[in-house]
């Protein structure tokens, strides 16, 4: 009777693809190179509870989708007792991938992982001081805000339409709040460096 | 009124406390122009300096070194007498706390600049009847200030500011201390105002706030470090930010 | 309360006075000048009656003095003899009718022969029943007195060199009456400014005086003709000649009057003695009757002393009520933190009441020291009795009472804050910082019309009326000593030119003194309230000055108008200081009508007394406007 409970098991615990791994990992080994099990541990340090339903294999799929594009390349290392494994190294294409990444202020939907991810990444690496990408995202945000703001204002008082740009006003305003605080964590954190 | 250059211009501000050990440089060399009919918001976190900033532009504090022009007149080498002329006719003040005499009611608190600039009390009168119509609150002139909302209150401080046609109004968290419908409300008044043409200089921490700006400053440890364009936005990609994907 | 509690108690107490040692010196300074006026005026109660009962111990004071004027009008063959300074009195002595000269043996050159009828009684009245010992009569010579430039008036009393068994003055310095030597009572050596060794002259004779002496038998001066029912002359003083030298000294004009020193059996019969015998033709005067003569120059004194006392009472009283406002909106919030950490009310009024009655009782101890040093400058007096009213007695009665009014202070101050505590709640008491201040849509709309600084003046003002009032209050009481003290002096002036007296009459002096002290110490603590009402005043307006410089007001005018709002409430309380002060001193001395000071003098002294308070206050009202004011937008929340 496990085969029932087995299915359970997989839908209770829905696995999360994360769009952004691929940056993320190019980050990650920007600063070393690494081998596939330690990226994989680096993110789920990272991303905490969400880490848990982390898709174990897609790192590693990941790595491999980065090696055919020419991102990163790879070498064998032979092990004796064990499979062999391999360890991942970025390329000069991948840095270039990395720093476009990192500029990139552009933020389509509500996307605390991705930024999260960016700023450990950055970080860890030593690739950019994370306040100062929040600084440049949060003034992103607060452009978008101020361009909502106006149509929200333009509107009449009780339209249905400026109801829908409050609510966008709000959002913008919960996230700008949310970088305040990485800006806090991530200045405190460069203060005990 | 045409100008030729900003009608604010900075360099090199400083301002610090202390000496030795206990030094505090709350301000650290800040360079700034405002151009007339801008408005600019500094936002930054908690004692990063902003709030002294304002200070030094307004001529409550004395600078540390740096040079301050307003209007082509140099205000740091001026005397606490000549800056106080300055408060009277160009320089307008919006605080956090309000900061209305408790015993006068919002009509009076509204003639006060009027009246310590030396107009007659008839001309003050009207001039404050005028400025609490333009804020809305002409039905509310005379009601002590404990008988106001905080919304209210800001609005009369406003519209006190404004008593005097300041070139310059100067604005310190202006609705650091309401809800968020006051917040609303003081955000259209002052949208309203940059509109018709008023300087600002803005510090504040409320996003909405800094988003009615021409120019967003972030500052960090007494120093400007990001500044942006806001009014040049688009409403392109409000779709996405709405949740509508392309 | 434990043990701990106690301690916890002092020490918040301790630790709250010293966060603020120039109120706490203020509010001391304050009580200590109520309780020194209050243990002054105590001490000198019946001062005199001491000094008096020892001079007569010492002296063998007589019970009865009696007197024979035994002055007639003139004969018709010569003028009515004019002593010198009398402008008024003529020689027909008032009372004893005596007969004309008849031809009997005269005495001395042309005078008028003593009656023998009226010398006989005087006789008579020593071999009185009840009377158990006497001396004299002795011969009394009027005679005028030169000396260091001076003329005066005086009584020369022939005496024997030996002791009398009765009233034997009892010198003070040098010898007794010799030939050619004079004694000179103390009290009017004083006046005169007279000493051993010094020459004299006596109607022309001249005298060396040998020495200083006090009695008991006659008041002392100026009032030394009370013992004779009435004298030739106002105000004569004392002076002890030999007899033969009192006899050789008398002129036709003025003859020789008689006094005898009588002592009773009974000597509370006294009074009784003098009234059965009323009718004779001679004065005679109780022991007592003198008691109360000299008592008279004290009692004016004692008089100016107390009103003065009042008048310090109530200046300190109305300072005490500023400083007591002025902690009373600290110690509201004191209150609320010390509430909002969780001291109870109890505890809370505890640490209050400590810290108040520590002050007080400090300032009563002060108080009484400086009244205990301050009483004998202002009563040296009766220097005609012995000792002088020096160690005027604290008694117990003195510190419990000076003691009880400081702690009733305490507890006033103690209470109303911590009344109020217990009332409102913590969260309004945190909030509410101080009494929120009045507000007068009339004197706003006033003070609009005004320039500036008297705007602000005006509205400062009216926002604590009673802060104002106090303050009015104060200058009133200050200018009123103030005009007292030259309302004094212009009527002595007065008195001078109309040549009432040639000298300081010890008793108009007294009290130019008791006022200047007065006004010294009124002046200062007015100085000092004035001072600290600015600065309260200052700090309670602090947010709306700050305010108003930020909207433009310069430091100048921020600064006047502080001064202009204490000269708006002192102008009318100097005002009304003016005609009070005039009006004390007529209740004080009632010689007459009150000669009122010129004009200029009067402008002098209210002009004075508003620039004085323009200068004091400036120096607070410049501070306060220069203050950084960024800092105080910042720490205060409207």
């Amino acid at each position: 009777m496990s085969a029932p409970s087995e299915l359970t098991d997989r839908e209770s615990s829905p696995t999360y693809e994360l769009g952004v791994v691929q940056e993320v990992l190019l980050a990650l080994l920007s600063a070393e190179v690494s081998y596939g099990y330690q990226l994989r541990a680096r993110l789920q340090l990272a991303l905490g509870p969400l880490g848990d339903s982390l898709n174990g294999g897609q790192v590693y799929v990941t790595l491999g989708r980065l090696e055919k594009t020419g991102l990163v390349s790879a070498q064998r290392v032979e092990q004796s007792e064990r499979p062999d494994r391999k360890v991942y190294t970025l390329t000069e294409t991948g840095r270039v991938r990395v720093s476009e990444w990192l500029s990139d202020t552009s933020w389509p939907k509500p996307a605390p992982a991705e930024f999260h991810l960016k700023l450990v990444a950055a970080a860890a690496a030593g690739l950019a001081d994370p306040v100062r990408l929040v600084d440049a995202q949060r003034h992103a945000l607060l452009a978008a805000l101020a361009s909502t703001q106006r149509a929200a204002l333009a509107e009449q008082d009780e339209s249905v339409a400026g109801l829908l740009l409050e609510g966008v006003v709000l959002r913008l305003q919960a996230d700008l709040r949310w970088l305040e605080g990485c800006a806090r964590f991530w200045g405190l954190k460069g203060g005990q460096r | 009124m045409t100008r030729f250059g900003p009608l604010l211009s900075a360099r090199g501000l400083r301002r610090e406390y202390g000496t030795g050990l206990g030094l505090v440089r709350a301000v650290n060399g800040v360079d700034l122009d405002v151009a007339a009919g801008e408005t600019v918001a500094v936002m930054g976190p908690s004692g990063c300096g902003k709030s002294s900033l304002l200070h030094l532009l307004g001529g409550l504090e004395r600078l540390s070194a740096g040079e301050l022009r307003l209007a082509d007149q140099r205000m740091d080498a001026m005397s606490e007498k000549s800056l106080a002329q300055l408060r009277r006719t160009a320089i307008g003040f919006v605080f956090q706390a309000f900061h209305l005499v408790e015993e006068l009611t919002a009509a009076e608190n509204v003639e006060l600049p009027a009246l310590l600039a030396g107009r007659s009390p008839r001309a003050a009168r009207e001039r404050a009847s005028e400025l609490l119509e333009r804020v809305g609150l002409s039905d509310r002139a005379s009601h002590l200030p404990s008988a106001l909302s905080g919304g209210q209150r800001q609005r009369v401080a406003i519209a006190r500011a404004l008593s005097n046609e300041p070139e310059l109004v100067l604005a310190d968290e202006p609705t650091g201390n309401l809800d968020t419908a006051a917040t609303v409300d003081v955000l259209r008044l002052l949208d309203g105002l940059r509109s018709s043409g008023q300087t600002f200089v803005i510090v504040t921490h409320d996003e909405r706030i800094a988003a009615t700006a021409d120019r967003l400053i972030s500052m960090r440890d007494g120093v400007f470090v990001e500044e942006t364009r806001l009014t040049h936005g688009t409403s392109s990609g409000l779709g996405e930010l709405a949740g509508l994907e392309r | 309360m434990t043990i701990g509690r106690v301690f916890l108690v002092w020490r918040l107490a301790q630790a709250d006075l010293r966060r603020h040692p120039v109120e706490a010196a203020l509010l001391l300074l304050a009580i200590t000048a109520a309780t020194a006026t209050l243990a002054l005026g105590l001490a000198l109660h019946g001062v005199t009656s001491s000094p008096y009962q020892r001079t007569r111990a010492a002296t063998a004071g007589p019970d009865v003095v009696a007197g024979l004027l035994n002055l007639a009008p003139p004969p018709k063959n010569q003028e009515a003899a004019v002593g010198p300074g009398n402008a008024n009195r003529t020689a027909s002595g008032q009372g004893a009718a005596v007969e004309p000269r008849q031809g009997g043996e005269t005495i001395f050159g042309h005078g008028y022969a003593p009656s023998k009828t009226r010398t006989a009684d005087l006789n008579a009245l020593a071999h009185a029943p009840g009377v158990i010992g006497h001396s004299g009569p002795y011969p009394v010579a009027w005679a005028t007195l030169r000396v260091h430039g001076l003329t005066a008036d005086v009584a020369a009393e022939g005496r024997d060199p030996s002791s009398s068994s009765v009233d034997q003055p009892k010198l003070t310095q040098g010898s007794w009456v010799a030939s050619g030597e004079a004694v000179v009572e103390q009290s009017y050596a004083d006046a005169l400014g007279v000493h051993v060794g010094d020459q004299i002259t006596l109607n022309g004779h001249r005298f060396r005086v040998a020495g200083l002496a006090v009695t008991a038998a006659v008041p002392a001066y100026p009032n030394t003709e009370a013992a004779f029912g009435t004298a030739p002359f106002p105000d004569p003083g004392l002076i002890w000649l030999t007899r033969q030298d009192a006899q050789r000294i008398a002129t036709p004009a003025l003859p020789l009057s008689y006094i005898l020193n009588l002592k009773l059996r009974n000597p509370a019969a006294a009074g009784a003695f003098v009234e059965a015998r009323s009718s004779l033709p001679l004065s005679l005067i109780s022991s007592q009757t003198i008691l109360q003569q000299d008592a008279k120059l004290v009692t004016v004194e004692q008089r100016a002393l107390s009103i003065g006392s009042w008048l310090l009472g109530l200046l300190a009283v109305a300072s005490v009520a500023v400083l007591v406002g002025g902690r009373m909106a600290e110690q509201a919030r004191r209150i609320g933190l010390l509430k909002a950490v969780g001291a109870t009310p109890m505890l809370v009024a505890a640490i209050l009441l400590v810290e108040d009655l520590a002050l007080a009782l400090l300032a009563a101890a002060a108080g009484l020291a400086i009244g205990w040093l301050a009483a004998p400058l202002l009563t040296s007096p009766s220097a005609g009795l012995i000792g002088s009213a020096g160690a005027p007695s604290v008694t117990p009665t003195t510190i419990g009472l000076v003691a009880a009014v400081a702690v009733g202070v305490a507890i006033v101050a103690t209470l109303l804050p911590s009344l109020r505590a217990s009332r409102i709640s913590t969260v309004r008491a945190l909030a509410d910082a101080a009494r929120s201040p009045r507000r007068s849509k009339r004197w706003i709309a006033l003070s609009s019309r005004l320039p500036v600084p008297l705007l602000l003046g005006v509205r400062l003002a009216a926002r604590r009326p009673r802060r104002a009032i106090l303050s009015g209050f104060s200058i009133a009481i200050t200018v009123t000593t103030i005009v007292a003290l030259i309302t004094v002096h212009a009527q002595e002036m007065h008195e001078r030119v109309a040549g009432f007296s040639a000298i300081d009459n010890p008793r108009t002096d007294r009290i130019n003194h008791v006022l200047l002290v007065l006004s010294v110490v009124l002046v200062v603590l007015a100085a000092t309230n004035a001072i600290f009402i600015t600065w309260s005043t200052a700090i309670d307006a602090r947010h709306q000055l700050t305010v108003a410089r930020a909207l433009g007001a310069t430091p100048r005018q921020i600064s006047a108008g502080l001064s202009a709002a204490q000269l708006i409430s002192a102008l009318p309380g100097a005002i009304i200081g003016l005609p009070v002060g005039i009006a004390l001193v007529s209740a004080l001395t009632h010689d007459g009508p009150t000669t009122i000071p010129a004009p200029w003098a009067l402008t002098a002294v209210l002009l004075g007394t508003l620039i004085t308070i323009a200068a004091l206050t400036t120096i607070p009202a410049r501070l306060e406007a220069l203050r950084p004011a960024a800092e105080i937008l910042q720490a205060e929340f409207a």
